[in-house]
């Protein structure tokens, strides 16, 4: 079913249905061989439909009260919308992007890096300007998409932010990415991609917000991060939307020979988040950190589905993921390090550790190792356990009050993960959001 | 906090049938016990997973992947390995229209 929305304009198209893709597909100003791509995409999504989804990723996800037809892509958006940011003002960046509802806001990029070769901006425009570079990882994804969700977000994708960082060069200052959702039951369908060339180095912080507390929305989102040999990507990406919005994200990153990512993770906001996180360690010495921080209240469920595969000899692999949950949240996380017969003297770790807050929470973790190499280092865990209560006496005993010491048990449990950003005013960010969280702060 | 909400009529609803529902956004299982309604959340709470299929008998519903047994009318869990009562909801008959609402 799709039905059209009285009242704005313009006015906003619901659904996903095979009328909604063709007003959709006509609204939009896209070169030849994108649409042919999203209509090899659109008929997956529609094959997809009737496909059951993987139980192993998706069996602890309530989708029962999930209606997509509620949401849709707007055909415009109106400039000026404000977002509380977590992270837009607090620091020097060398350029911006910034989407509302999944069109592009605003782009820009210090002069000297763009004369350097550098591209930053919106995947609306550059897949024109740039077809040669971008042509084939669209249709790759077109081509590849694995579920429903990646069916329904190569075929309805709305734009995204694109970085490209030609051969050896290397980017000081962050770079700064915005995904913001603003009106009632909007979809953004945005597509985060990251190419780093040989020996290439960058920062990139992206972060999602909702301009509204209680407005509904969704998102299908995508990111792919291309590390080429002896690069050096640093990726962080803050999900901060308002807890009314679904959250479905589709994440990957290839690591080539002697190249690092680091990858962090947040997760703060959204009524239900999955993320599908995969880590490809595709050339001999490549390594990956991976960093999570999630905190969740009231009814939010946030999952995780990781997978760090090491293709080929001599890489690393560094998982760690810290969880709170309060209230009647949920938090999910079932993580996999997968080891090729190839990948010998791989050293693969994976941790995931949970604090409950409250008895009402509930946290699901299950690592797991597929290992086809014989001489390899793999090493994974998780836990999960209230607060001590002892602990909170003690400070309380030194003066502070049950918030206080609460606080401070929660900050010191996230400490370990804040310890392997290097970025501090991510670090800082964090830290402040989850104090916001706690109730106390600002 | 949340109103009654209309979530179904009587005669949709059999003796010893069920109907899939959504009461304050939460997967809930009505189920009729002769002329008495009942609503559970739809959700084993042992295993996470949905209740939907399990076969009632009496007032005693069974988790139809590890036999899980819970009261339809308190909610507790009657065996192993489900150690806590499934939630359950008001319902009210009027006329016709069955109303649920989260307990209060």
């Amino acid at each position: 079913m799709s039905s059209t929305s009285a009242g704005t304009e313009p006015a906003m198209v619901t659904g996903f249905d095979a009328a909604a893709f063709e007003r959709f597909v006509e609204s939009r100003d896209d070169p030849g061989w994108v649409v042919d791509a999203r209509r090899t995409a659109f008929e997956k999504f529609q094959e997809q439909q009737s496909v059951p989804l993987d139980p192993e990723e998706w069996k602890r996800i309530e989708l029962r009260t999930f209606q997509p037809q509620k949401y849709g892509v707007r055909p415009s958006s109106d400039a000026a919308v404000q977002f509380d940011t977590l992270l837009q003002d607090r620091a020097q960046f060398a350029g911006h992007v910034s989407h509302t509802d999944g069109a592009c806001q605003q782009a820009s990029l210090d002069a000297a890096l763009a004369e350097q070769g550098v591209l930053f901006g919106d995947l609306n425009t550059l897949v024109r300007d740039h077809q040669e570079l971008l042509k084939p990882h669209l249709q790759r994804a077109s081509a590849q998409a694995a579920d429903r969700f990646a069916a329904w977000h190569a075929a309805f994708w709305t734009g995204g932010t694109v970085l490209y960082v030609p051969r050896n060069v290397v980017i000081s200052e962050p770079l700064h990415s915005l995904i913001g959702l603003s009106e009632p039951n909007a979809a953004d369908l945005s597509h985060t991609l990251v190419i780093l060339e040989d020996g290439a180095a960058a920062t990139l912080l992206e972060e999602t917000a909702s301009a509204q507390r209680d407005v509904a929305g969704l998102h299908v989102g995508s990111v792919e991060l291309l590390v080429g040999r002896e690069a050096n990507l640093r990726y962080v990406q803050l999900q901060n939307w308002n807890e009314k919005v679904y959250h479905f994200a589709r994440q990957s990153g290839h690591v080539e020979k002697d190249a690092f990512l680091q990858w962090t993770v947040g997760g703060l906001g959204g009524k239900l988040a999955h993320v599908h996180q995969t880590v490809d360690l595709d050339g001999r010495g490549a390594a990956a950190e991976v960093n999570g921080v999630t905190f969740a209240v009231d009814r939010q469920v946030i999952s995780y589905y990781t997978q760090q595969s090491h293709n080929a000899p001599n890489t690393r692999s560094d998982l760690l993921y810290k969880e709170v949950l309060r209230d009647r949240s949920r938090v999910i996380w079932r993580g996999m390090i997968r080891v090729e017969p190839e990948a010998q003297q791989t050293d693969g770790y994976q941790r995931s550790d949970a604090l409950l807050l409250t008895s009402s929470c509930r946290n699901d973790a299950i690592p797991g190792l597929e290992i086809e190499a014989d001489d390899v280092k793999c090493t994974h865990g998780a836990t999960a356990g209230r607060v001590d209560e002892e602990q909170i006496f003690y400070c309380m005993c030194r003066g502070l009050t049950e918030y206080e010491a609460m606080h401070m048990i929660v900050e010191g449990f996230f400490q370990r993960v804040y310890d392997r950003i290097p970025v501090e005013v991510v670090r800082e960010t964090l830290s402040q959001a989850v104090e916001r969280k706690l109730g106390i702060g600002d | 906090m949340a109103d009654f909400e209309q979530v179904a009529t009587i005669d949709e609803i059999a003796p010893g049938g069920r109907k899939s529902i959504v009461v304050d956004d939460v997967p809930a299982l009505l189920l009729r016990v002769g002329d008495d309604f009942f609503a559970i959340e739809d959700v084993c709470t042992h295993d996470g997973q949905p209740l939907t299929d399990g076969p009632l008998e009496g007032t005693e519903i069974t988790c139809p992947r590890h036999g899980a047994r819970f009261d339809v009318c308190t909610g507790r869990a009657l065996c192993m390995p489900a150690t806590e009562p499934v939630a359950t909801f008001d319902v009210e008959v009027r006329d016709n229209a069955i109303y649920a609402k989260p307990k209060t």
